[in-house]
């Protein structure tokens, strides 16, 4: 599985995998112990509990496989547990690969050629590190700050809730709006997924079974089940795209608006 | 104790592990460059490193600060902490985030808010974390055959687009009135400048969003 003769996938790196990875799950299981602790205090029923850690959970399965996905895009020059590391704390998608691919720029590489010398992959690591540490570092010191300003706008009078309410409500929908607007006309830095008909019909394919499996469940009275409206949607529209695309010939589903 | 100190005893425990765990994020995070440049002793030329950081951090830097200030009102405090040691936010904490407070139907600057996200962020990074782990550790050859399989290539190709089309599915329906003028700006945004990053459009179409949303409240068009 893992070759320990290469500098990349040393038991130095293994256990360094070991040692992050089980920061991140002890520190979440930390606050959801805390967090459910507390909500059952204030009157939170251990149903509405229950369901949030098996929807969130649900929820994630997509998501997490894309990124997993990502690690193996970057294993090829990286080694598997580089981006295993930087994708499983503070890392990101985008961020990750792009750090990855302008340090590889730099050393005159790219993302397709393995790393073999030690200090090029040292390198790599430090700007992966640096670049993307700022949003903790920032959240660490004016988290707090933030919150209490929101806390104390919203407890100033009953107007300036329901306005809190109106701005909380349309900042979510703001940003579905971006992802929802990237799929109709976007254009991604690489060309592999461009918005026209298959971002699209993924798209509308999404929403459709989305409405579709809640009226089921409401007309049914099965409401437990609504919990799997979102992942069940995600994964619809996933295997439509697939099966679009062996249906319709190339022509259509190759369509985008940016040629 | 009265419910608002007890509230404010929990709002205070939170910020403060909040900070020590995010401390020990950072050096846990910083521990694997130095751990890999001691070990080898390889040690990067900095001119190289500050080349390739002087294109990245501006713009990760810039974003990481429009972040912290949307994203933390709307994730609470311990989902904030978590969010930002776990990462994936945009593709995933949040959304995550939202959708349980959605379907719990608690408001997100309320305490119920800020419980049902810390779990829902909490159960997130645990399930992405495991299955990040077991796919590395099992399922990497597979993997990497259905990373080029040409037949499985539209699925990983078009996940945000489903999995925004699931999330804004019940908010479209819920919220259509404020949905459309946002989704209208993006939509112009990306056709003056079509790679305009994800980032810096989540900030353009926030702000439409809730502008759009404050007019319409004002002039009585929603509650």
């Amino acid at each position: 599985m893992f070759d320990f003769a290469d500098f990349k996938e040393s038991p130095l790196m293994l256990g360094m995998a070991a040692l992050i990875i089980g920061f991140v799950v002890v520190e979440s299981l930390f606050f959801m112990i805390k967090a459910w602790r507390r909500g059952k205090e204030i009157g939170i029923s251990t149903e509405t509990l229950k369901n949030t850690v098996v929807s969130s959970a649900l929820f994630s399965v997509a998501p997490a496989i894309s990124i997993l996905a990502t690690v193996v895009v970057l294993a090829s020059a990286l080694g598997i547990v580089l981006p295993w590391i930087r994708l499983s704390v503070v890392g990101n998608l985008l961020y990750e690969t792009t750090a990855a691919e302008t340090m590889l720029d730099v050393l005159g590489s790219n993302i397709n050629t393995e790393v073999t010398n030690e200090a090029d992959f040292a390198a790599i690591a430090w700007v992966m590190t640096v670049g993307i540490c700022f949003g903790l570092v920032l959240v660490t010191i004016i988290g707090r700050f933030i919150i209490n300003k929101i806390s104390k706008a919203t407890a100033k009078s009953e107007k300036s809730s329901n306005i809190a309410d109106v701005i909380s409500a349309s900042a979510f929908i703001g940003i579905i709006s971006a992802f929802v607007a990237q799929a109709i006309n976007g254009k991604s830095s690489d060309g592999s997924s461009d918005a026209g008909f298959m971002s699209i019909m993924t798209l509308v394919s999404a929403i459709v079974i989305f409405l579709i499996f809640e009226t089921l469940c409401q007309k049914l009275k099965l409401k437990k089940l609504e919990i799997f409206a979102t992942p069940l949607s995600i994964f619809g529209a996933m295997a439509m795209a697939v099966l679009l695309n062996m249906w319709l010939p190339e022509t259509v589903t190759s369509f985008t608006w940016w040629g | 104790m009265t419910k608002v100190k007890k509230q404010k005893d929990y709002f205070d425990s939170v910020h403060i592990w909040g900070r020590l765990w995010s401390v020990g994020a950072l050096i846990v995070l910083f521990s694997l460059p130095v751990a890999i440049s001691v070990y080898y002793n390889a040690w990067p030329q900095a001119n190289l490193v500050f080349n390739a950081l002087l294109k990245l951090i501006p713009l990760y830097w810039a974003t990481a600060i429009i972040e912290v200030i949307t994203f933390t009102p709307m994730l609470g405090a311990g989902g904030a902490y978590l969010s930002f040691v776990t990462g994936n936010i945009t593709n995933l904490k949040l959304p995550c985030a939202l959708n349980a407070m959605e379907q719990a139907k608690v408001k997100s600057n309320s305490e119920e808010g800020e419980i049902i996200s810390t779990i829902a962020v909490a159960s997130s990074a645990i399930t992405t974390t495991l299955i990040i782990a077991v796919g590395v550790i099992i399922f990497s050859p597979v993997l990497d055959e259905m990373r080029s399989s040409e037949a499985l290539k539209p699925a990983f190709s078009y996940v945000s687009a489903a999995l925004f089309g699931a999330l804004g599915a019940g908010y479209l329906k819920k919220h259509w009135k404020i949905s459309v003028f946002p989704v209208f700006v993006g939509i112009v945004v990306l056709l003056i400048s079509p790679t305009f990053g994800v980032s810096t459009l989540l900030f353009v179409t926030i702000v439409a969003a809730v502008a759009g949303a404050l007019v319409m409240s004002k002039l009585k068009i929603v509650k």
